[in-house]
């Protein structure tokens, strides 16, 4: 067995496993721009898969209602953003065509995360927030050349977003034979050269607002669940990508449980032939190691305290389980350190990845001042009432509605006041291209209800302290 | 102006009502032509809209209705959907007909995809009913209440008979459909799935969709409308696009003939118009009359025409629509029928109105000296025609009627007058005329007559022409039905012969006496992978596949290996394919394939979507599939022997697909509208002569009136008829056969089938058949002619002189 293959089986083994429940992490909601939903939304009124402008949505009040005071301040929220080298070796896009819990492993539009990016960091800054909050999966496979072309946009400046050789090299070429992959030059709604031109550098407007970021399970794991080992990266910066899975092998895929064991079993077991085809290697595809997050943000950690204001305190909570897995993990430290945090007079607004884990809402419930939890991961949009306080999560950019959500804080006569819309991209150039095959998308969040409905997405939460 | 119209038209009863009968008979063309055009031309869109026939219908391995379901629900641009299981090869029996090919269809939940047309649908949740196709309870006598025994489900009472225009009808298609519900069964999982779409325009980003979440669905298969339309399309044979285009054409030589019909009315009124002008009359108060006396003769005679013809094949239409599987239009054909009788009667007004208008802006001398024929004397003035011509020309001396030589010298010198003799001087016979009394001098009055006033007969001529052209293409017509049906050589093909054999058996097929060649043919019928609406057929053959199909090519070069494709000009037109561009197939069971477009032919099979390959990679992919064995004979080669032979190898034999059904009953119903719009054009065609003989007779009234005076028979009289009928029938006759074989043919071919090239050129005895049936017409209209021309009194023809 020479050496590539080796690899490559290994890595398919692990990373099938591994994948089997990729999606959960995944298997939320994409996000938003161009325009406030408070001003216009984006519609299907009939029915026909493609958006049209519809109508403001107002904000709903929930919760007791009282006087509305002051701003305290505003920020804006992007989650989920997924920016993704979508020529890499190390992804498993060939697992999608199975279905749940895999429909994570493709999308039609995955080649137009950093343009999509760019817009909605274009909406957010004309929402003019006070402050942004990056709240994980920034990247979708936690490799360094994804970290830099993230960050490149997240900055502003040009962006080149190709990897490998010039142009695009993978499963959605022009002259790739696999119909269960959407080839954006020739499938319906045909788009083409998109592919070609979501390769060239442009230029990123970069957020002007200060960025509070948070890593994600994709950011620090092999396709958001399992620890980057060298097979991995020889695989990821090796010059061949597995594009079909045989479906013989259905049966035999693990679904129920993450066990890379029994994945390579499956895989070697069943001596089956993978078909891939050649693309140029990438140093820069190996995927992240201990630290580059932390050192690329400038922070030694991802629990920190921001004081937005001197009533308002933002405090983010690392939730990323790094020995592997895409399920929440706050260590007894985290926990104490949280409670201390909390231990103010100003209201305070907790930040995580995944949503907090029971033992931290537990700390929340014990100290008035908390105004909400909010969250990503799940790539959804909902706002549910916890006591006296509110959990938020937020859609993703990589499926739809691919919008980000905006914040206002005011006081009122009774405690405060959480208000929050959408805010969709402003749709320019790929990125409009990226909502459409994202909405069409019967894998995606159009048919998984992802925008949530209206009280989870424009409204004002009450607070009342007393 | 109403009132004088009515008066004027009642005190020329006769010239009134041969109009009338023109108008009609033309409109009998209109409306048979308009009936079976809108009836078929509008048929599957009418009944599919109807029937709720779904955009799309996907079949596949039964699957649990829930996962199924979880699939389909999150297509995009969905409005409905709904399941069906279909088990098919069942047993069906009522009374003492049954078939062992019957289509049990298991409806779910939602909506139907058919329309009941007569007792109600089976209801959900029940059991013991069953709802049969219409062409089923057609042909077995089948009504509500009666019993029918379906395999699996026993004896059922019949609740309702539909029609869903999803395949044909039965027995033009093989299998007996009825539907049964969900409660029939204990446990049934659906293996076909109905989807209707919010926007059809957007199925292929639906299909899209679709088929990226099928992975493991075994023999999937999605069709659209479009592609249901054309496997209909298929079934019926090319016979109704071919009726269509033909319709349309009839409709084309109708509107010619009433407009050549109504000018040459117009023309021989001329004198009219000019004492109109002399009178005072201005130009618009002229054509206005003319207008609304057109119009007024036009009206009821294009209603009662349109009528008539709509009548005439309204039954043989709506048999034809049944074996389609299709709904009739109802009360929706009233629409383009008074539309149509609108276009009659303003064509008919258009065409009177416009040369009344530009003759009566003319100074009314002129008009009374001859209309338009007086612009052109064309060398008249030595003509000779004093004796005869007709009342118009100037005083003569009463009482000196010149004896029969002198008649004839003198009916030989009237070739050159006007219609009326009006401004055209006279002159004395020519030296070398002979006397009238051979029959073939009398003959050749006939056609001077009917030449001389040259507009109106080339109104007459052009009129029956167009009617012998659409005649002439009706034959051919027919004889290209009977090709398709019996010569796959029509459609390219130059196999006689399709057998399932055993491949080992290859090589003592080809030894068999009187056979050229033997090969494997695999075929399967697949999608477009870009445009998942659009079905195409795979035709492969190891090797050069000319030797068994060899359509025409049209542009680019034949294969030259496995990568490459010859691609049928209808799938290239709606595919957008050139030679260099890559054709992607979606096969059943979600393979795709891919070849490079090495040139494009001209075929009919499959409506022109149908491509020739090499197999190679079509078995990569579908390692299943299993050929037919084709056998291609020696020249003058009984089939049948080779047949014998090449079942007692072990073959069983197949059909050789051509374009066209061979069902007798469906063919039957053809023949009947065929009929029905032939007898229509026959009508105006012996309308035509009738009137141009008719016409004739009526402007040498005088003459014929001396001839009979100075002794002639009926005999003589007809034989002077017949040079006009003659005059008239013979060049319409060739004119007609150059307009089928240059506008006709080649216009219906184009409408038909663009994508191939249909050889609807008439033959020399189609040809001779048309002559001679126009001739034997000219004998017919002659003797009604001669014979109401010997019944009027001699003395009221020479009082006009």
């Amino acid at each position: 067995m020479t050496a590539p293959r080796a690899a490559r089986r290994a890595f398919a083994a692990t990373v099938l496993a591994a994948l089997a429940f990729a999606a959960c992490g995944d298997d939320s909601p994409p996000a938003a721009g161009g325009d406030s939903t408070l001003r216009s939304t984006l519609v299907d009124p009939d029915r026909d898969g493609f958006l049209d402008a519809g109508p403001a949505e107002p904000l709903t009040d929930r919760g007791t209602p009282s006087r509305l005071g002051e701003t305290l301040v505003t920020f804006g929220q992007l989650t989920d953003t997924h920016v993704r080298d979508e020529e890499s070796p190390a992804r498993v896009p060939f697992l999608d065509r199975i279905g749940t819990p895999f429909t994570s492993t493709f999308r039609p539009q995955e080649a137009f995360s950093a343009q999509t990016l760019d817009a909605a960091i274009r909406a957010l800054n004309a929402q003019r927030p006070d402050a942004v909050f990056l709240t994980g999966d920034i990247t979708d496979n936690a490799q360094r050349n994804e970290l830099e072309l993230a960050l490149a946009t997240l900055e502003g400046g040009r962006v080149n977003p190709d990897s490998g050789g010039p142009g695009y090299r993978g499963v959605q070429q022009p002259d790739s034979a696999d119909p269960f992959y959407y080839r954006p030059d020739f499938d319906a709604p045909a788009h083409p050269g998109a592919l070609a031109q979501a390769q060239r550098a442009f230029t990123a407007e970069g957020l002007k607002a200060p960025l509070y970021p948070l890593v994600g399970n994709h950011d620090v794991l092999a396709q958001g669940e399992v620890q980057p080992t060298e097979q991995i990266n020889a695989y990821a910066t090796g010059d061949e990508l597995i594009t079909a899975l045989d479906p013989e092998l259905l049966d035999q895929l693990p679904r129920a449980e993450i066990d890379a064991q029994r994945a390579t079993a499956a895989l070697l077991g069943n001596q089956f032939f993978l078909p891939s085809v050649d693309v140029p290697a990438d140093d820069t595809r190996r995927l992240v190691g201990s630290g580059e997050w932390e050192r690329a943000f400038r922070r030694e950690r991802f629990d920190y305290t921001v004081d937005l204001t001197d009533r308002v305190r933002a405090i983010t909570v690392d939730t990323v389980n790094r020995d592997g897995t895409s399920r929440a993990r706050i260590n007894p430290d985290q926990l104490q350190r949280l409670d201390e945090q909390l231990d103010t007079d100003r209201h305070a607004i907790v930040f995580s990845h995944n949503p907090l884990t029971p033992e931290a809402l537990q700390i929340l419930d014990r100290h008035p001042n908390v105004v909400a939890a909010i969250s990503g991961n799940s790539h959804r949009n909902r706002v549910t009432p916890r006591g006296r306080y509110w959990l938020v999560s937020t859609s993703s950019l990589a499926d739809f509605p691919q919008q980000s959500r905006m914040f206002r804080l005011r006081e009122t006569a009774d405690g405060a006041a959480l208000e929050t819309w959408m805010v969709d991209h402003d749709g320019r150039g790929l990125a409009g291209i990226s909502r459409e095959l994202a909405f069409l998308d019967a894998q995606g969040g159009r048919p998984q209800r992802f925008a949530g409905e209206r009280q989870d997405r424009n409204v004002r939460l009450f607070v009342n302290v007393s | 102006m109403i009132r004088d119209a009515l008066a004027a038209l009642r005190a020329r009863r006769g010239r009134t009502l041969l109009a009338a009968l023109g108008v009609l008979a033309a409109s009998l063309v209109v409306g048979t032509s308009v009936t079976v055009g809108y009836s078929l031309a509008t048929g599957f869109q009418r009944s599919a809209e109807q029937a709720q026939l779904p955009d799309v219908i996907a079949r596949f391995d039964e699957q649990p209705r829930r996962r199924i379901d979880a699939r389909v629900s999150a297509l995009p641009n969905l409005e409905a959907r709904s399941y069906r299981f279909e088990d098919l090869n069942e047993d069906l029996s009522a009374g003492l007909n049954s078939t062992g090919k019957g289509a049990v269809t298991t409806v779910f939940n939602g909506r139907r995809g058919y329309k009941v047309v007569e007792g109600r649908d089976i209801r959900d949740g029940s059991t013991g009913e069953v709802v049969v196709e219409r062409g089923v309870a057609r042909e077995w006598d089948l009504r509500v209440g009666d019993d029918l025994f379906v395999e699996e489900h026993g004896t059922l009472r019949i609740s309702g008979i539909a029609v869903s225009p999803d395949n044909v009808a039965f027995p033009l298609a093989s299998t007996a459909r009825v539907y049964v519900t969900r409660a029939q069964h204990r446990r049934v999982a659906p293996n076909v799935a109905l989807l209707w779409l919010s926007d059809p325009d957007k199925a292929d980003v639906t299909l899209a969709q679709a088929r990226s979440v099928t992975f493991g669905l075994g023999k999937l298969q999605f069709i659209t409308r479009t592609g249901v339309e054309i496997l209909l399309s298929q079934a019926a044979g090319i016979v109704i696009s071919l009726l269509i285009a033909f319709s349309l054409v009839a409709l084309l030589a109708a509107g010619t003939m009433l407009a050549a019909s109504a000018h040459a009315d117009v023309q021989r009124r001329l004198t009219g118009l000019g004492v109109q002008r002399a009178l005072g009359f201005g130009p618009g108060r002229i054509a206005a009359q003319q207008a609304v006396e057109s119009a007024l003769v036009a009206l009821p005679a294009a209603l009662a025409g349109i009528a008539i013809g709509a009548l005439l094949v309204a039954r043989p239409a709506a048999e034809l629509i049944a074996a389609l599987n299709e709904l009739g239009p109802g009360a929706t054909l009233l629409g383009p029928l008074t539309l149509a009788a609108a276009a009659v009667v303003a064509l008919v007004v258009a065409a009177a109105t416009w040369p009344a208008w530009r003759a009566a802006r003319r100074p009314p001398v002129e008009i009374l000296r001859g209309g338009d024929l007086a612009k052109r004397p064309r060398r008249r003035t030595r003509a000779s025609a004093t004796a005869l011509q007709p009342a118009a020309r100037g005083p003569r001396t009463r009482g000196t009627s010149p004896s029969f030589g002198e008649a004839g010298s003198a009916l030989r010198g009237s070739r050159a007058a006007g219609p009326h003799g009006v401004g055209a001087p006279t002159g004395r016979p020519t030296s070398s005329d002979s006397g009238p009394h051979g029959g073939g001098s009398l003959f050749g009055l006939g056609v001077r007559f009917a030449t001389a006033a040259r507009a109106r007969w080339f109104a007459a001529v052009a009129t029956i022409a167009v009617c012998a052209g659409v005649v002439t293409l009706m034959l051919a017509l027919a004889s290209l039905l009977e090709r398709l049906r019996e010569d796959p050589g029509t459609v390219g093909k130059r196999y006689q012969l399709a057998v399932q054999l055993d491949s080992s058996q290859l090589d003592a097929a080809r030894a068999l006496p009187g056979v050229a060649d033997v090969g494997e043919r695999y075929s399967i019928d697949a999608a477009d992978s870009f445009r998942l609406g659009e079905p195409i057929r795979l035709v492969a053959y190891p090797g050069d596949h000319t030797r068994f199909e060899n359509p025409p090519l049209a542009e680019g070069r034949r294969i030259a290996n496995a990568n490459e494709v010859e691609v049928g000009l209808g799938m290239a037109d709606a595919l957008g394919l050139r030679p260099g561009s890559t054709l992607a197939a979606q096969i059943p069971d979600g393979g795709e394939v891919r070849f490079k477009v090495a040139g494009i032919v001209r075929a009919l099979e499959n409506d022109g979507r149908i491509a020739w390959i090499q197999p190679d990679k079509l078995l990569e992919t579908r390692p299943d599939l299993t050929p037919q064995v084709v056998v291609r004979l020696e020249p003058n080669t009984d089939p049948a022997t080779v047949t014998r032979e090449l079942v007692n190898l072990g073959a069983s034999l197949q059909p050789v697909g051509a374009a066209q059904t061979d069902n007798a009953a469906f063919l039957a119903v053809l023949a009947a509208v065929l009929r029905g719009v032939g007898l229509a054009v026959g009508l105006v065609c012996l309308y035509a002569l009738i009137q141009a003989l008719t016409v004739t007779a009526r402007e040498r009234r005088g003459a014929v009136a001396l001839l009979r005076a100075t002794g002639a028979d009926a005999t003589t009289i007809g034989l002077v008829l017949a040079g006009v009928a003659v005059a008239v029938a013979v060049p319409a006759a060739i004119a007609g056969v150059v307009l089928e074989l240059t506008v006709f043919g080649p216009l219906v071919s184009r409408l038909a089938a663009s994508f191939a090239s249909l050889p609807l050129g008439a033959s020399a005895g189609e040809i001779a058949l048309v002559i001679g049936g126009l001739l034997a017409l000219s004998v017919l209209a002659t003797a009604f002619v001669a014979r109401r021309v010997m019944s009027e009194p001699i003395i009221a023809g020479l009082r006009e002189e």
